[in-house]
């Protein structure tokens, strides 16, 4: 059996990581919610993880911020971001610094699915 | 016979002459002047001198009032003697004494060559008018007849004498009365003068008193101001003209209790009683506002003043100063009217800064539902059904959709416009509320949110959502004042507390701080730092604190930035059980997330 592929959830909203990671282990993946920028660069997953769905505005460090602190580690990990807000702006900024898709929640699971789908085809 | 006719004949001619003598004498009184009775003197002198052929008459006259006598001599021709009368009397008196009252009636003496015969006769009973002396050198003299003439001569000038004098007297008081009567006119056209001159003064005095009057009208007019009087022993009271016209009095009906009571608002009558009483208990002024109604259903605002004191005689009374503050009161609703607009409009306006902010609250419990719905829907369609998953998810979604309800209530409650709704308010409770809303927003901007928020503050009575307003408006404020800060972090520091029986809010922040020439104009309508601010935002806040019976204020503090703080009295004892009493004041330092989680 072919190991799943682990795709990490990082939000500070509780909603999301619970529904979140049942939702990729439907679409077939592994998944792993953590609740800050913070928690994920210190658990054992980080390297493990083949995709990153991640929350812009979080307290301490904040999605882009982490995005920085991988690419300072050289971890290439694909970054799908997520966010509530409706800025354009941060989300073209984002793409342009090589993430992967910018979905602007609530999001459908297709809209996901094309996003994880395209994470996994750049990879 | 005939030496007896010519006898006869010279006898009759002697007595013809007699009465011819005795006519011309009771005439002479016809001849006298009233008012001059040397005059009697002068003529007695010299009728007497002719007629009785005598050689000398000296006539003394006695003023009645003391004054010296008048005396007067004649001497019979060819003498051309010219002697001072004053020199005969001497002489007289020499001969026979001071008082012509013991002369020898008929005494002859020796004068020069020959003899002389003297006869004193006194004026009146006791010489009191005068004496006339007349002398002869006759020696038969005087007889019979000249006897007689003398006699009635004596009595004409006492009668004369008598008259001038009665005369004089009567002039002598007629003068003195006439006098008088110039005197007492003048004394009282004197006095006339003084009256009317006081008269004038009082005139003026009047005046004086009626233009004050009338200034004290038209002020009380012009203040919508009155005054009372209220005797307590008899109820009388005096009202004046404006409190009358303020009551909508007839200014002629005398004012009563019971009319007053008429007047007064149905819901102010216990309180008008109260007041009263205490006005007649307590010399202290008693200061209160009722209500009229009028007839015609108008609502007057009176503010009243009186206080107890006692009349010119001692009598208790109560004065008080009544003033129609219904435009006043009118003002003070239109414009408490207008502060709620405005601060319905910051309510607005801070919406429009927090749509972000919201989009994010709805959108976080929607991306748990929609995500959950899809994996509801695949956990169905899987073959074999995963219903137990299903299930699992379903329940997610309706406390996700519960989420969002409570985040949509929340908003309603802060940007819906109501009236003043007052209750007991936890200001920590309240504080996290508006953090919760306002969190992703200020995350967004880059803000570290830094909350020691005491968790057993005493409550304060106000208004939630207006606290609330304050609170999301110095949160904003703070999170303006970082928006350019980059070389340092952007902290914002939330901070509640009880002290000195008033609990307080600060919101702390590191940005660019408050220049201290602006500070005082910070909280004045309409004044903005901000190019995009309406400036209405803190003055509205202080306006709402200050309803509340606290303070707002800002201040600077160590490092950069500014702290903007207001506290608020504890509500009073009665309520404090429920509070813990706020003794203990120890403080949680809280994450923010946790707070976004106690929601």
């Amino acid at each position: 059996m072919v190991a799943r592929s682990l795709v990490s959830v990082v939000d500070d909203d509780e909603s999301v990581r619970e529904s979140l990671p049942d939702l990729l282990r439907e679409f077939g993946f592994s998944a792993r919610a953590f609740s800050s920028a913070e928690e994920f660069l210190a658990s054992k997953y980080l390297g493990r993880t083949k995709c990153l769905i991640l929350d812009i505005a979080m307290p301490g460090m904040s999605g882009p911020a982490l995005q920085r602190e991988l690419k300072l580690r050289r971890l290439d990990i694909p970054i799908v971001f997520i966010t509530a807000h409706r800025d354009k702006n941060i989300c073209a900024d984002l793409l342009e610094s090589g993430a992967v898709e910018c979905l602007l929640k609530p999001f459908s699971d297709t809209a996901l699915l094309g996003a994880l789908n395209a994470a996994f085809r750049a990879k | 016979m005939e030496g007896r006719t010519e006898n006869s004949d010279e006898e009759i001619k002697r007595l013809q002459r007699g009465m011819n003598d005795l006519v011309s004498l009771l005439a002479l009184p016809a001849m006298w002047s009233v008012d001059d009775s040397s005059q009697i003197g002068r003529t007695l002198r010299d009728v007497l001198l002719s007629m009785l052929n005598l050689d000398l008459v000296y006539v003394r006259l006695n003023n009645s009032a003391g004054a010296k006598p008048a005396e007067m001599v004649g001497i019979a021709p060819p003498s051309t003697l010219a002697v001072p009368p004053q020199e005969i009397s001497d002489t007289l008196k020499r001969w026979m004494g001071d008082d012509p009252q013991k002369w020898h009636p008929l005494v002859r003496n020796l004068l020069g060559h020959g003899d002389i015969s003297i006869v004193p006769l006194s004026i009146g009973l006791q010489c009191e008018l005068g004496v006339i002396v007349v002398a002869s050198r006759r020696l038969d003299f005087p007889d019979q007849v000249e006897r007689l003439l003398l006699d009635v001569a004596k009595n004409q000038a006492a009668i004369g004498l008598r008259e001038a004098r009665l005369l004089s007297e009567q002039k002598r008081i007629a003068d003195e009365l006439d006098r008088r009567v110039v005197q007492r006119t003048r004394e009282l056209a004197a006095v006339n003068e003084e009256l009317k001159k006081e008269i004038i003064e009082r005139k003026a005095a009047e005046e004086e008193l009626r233009r004050s009057e009338t200034f004290l009208a038209e002020a009380q007019r012009l203040s919508s101001t009155g005054n009372f009087s209220w005797r307590l022993d008899t109820d009388e009271i005096a009202f004046s003209d404006e409190l009358s016209r303020i009551f909508e009095f007839d200014r002629d009906t005398p004012v009563t209790l019971e009319r007053i009571a008429a007047r007064v608002h149905p819901d102010d009558i216990p309180l008008l009683t109260e007041k009263i009483e205490q006005a007649r208990r307590t010399d202290a002024n008693v200061n209160y506002e009722i209500r009229l109604r009028m007839a015609d259903g108008a609502v007057k605002y009176l503010h009243t003043i009186t206080y107890r004191t006692r009349d010119l005689v001692d009598r208790s009374e109560i004065i008080g100063a009544v003033r129609d503050v219904s435009q006043r009161r009118l003002a003070e609703d239109a414009l408490g009217k207008a502060r709620s607009e405005l601060a319905h409009m910051a309510r607005v306006t801070s919406l429009g800064a927090l749509t972000a902010s919201i989009a994010h609250e709805v959108n976080q419990p929607l991306t748990g539902i929609v995500t959950n719905a899809s994996t509801c829907l695949r956990m169905l369609a899987a073959d074999p059904p995963n219903v137990e998953g299903a299930r699992e998810t379903a329940r997610r979604i309706i406390r996700d959709g519960n989420r969002g309800a409570d985040v949509i209530a929340r908003l309603r409650a802060l940007f819906t416009k109501k009236d003043i709704a007052v209750e007991m308010v936890d200001l920590t409770q309240a504080t996290q509320e508006v953090v919760a809303l306002s969190l992703s927003e200020l995350q967004l901007r880059r803000l570290v949110v830094r909350m020691e928020l005491s968790d057993d503050l005493p409550r304060i009575m106000g208004d939630r959502v207006q606290l609330q307003q304050v609170i999301l408006n110095l949160l904003l404020n703070a999170s303006d004042a970082m928006s350019n800060v980059n070389d340092r972090p952007r902290l914002l520091q939330i901070r509640t507390e009880y002290d000195n029986d008033k609990v307080c809010l600060t919101v702390q922040d590191s940005g660019v701080g408050l220049d201290p020439q602006i500070v005082d104009r910070l909280f004045d309508p309409f004044y903005t730092t901000k190019s995009t601010g309406m400036g209405i935002g803190l003055s509205v806040s202080r306006s709402i604190i200050e309803n509340h019976r606290g303070r707002l204020w800002a201040a600077s503090h160590d490092g950069p930035g500014a702290t903007f703080s207001f506290s608020i009295p504890r509500a009073p004892a009665l309520e404090m059980g429920a509070t813990g009493v706020g003794t203990n004041r120890t403080r949680s330092v809280m994450d923010a997330q946790q707070v976004v989680r106690s929601q």
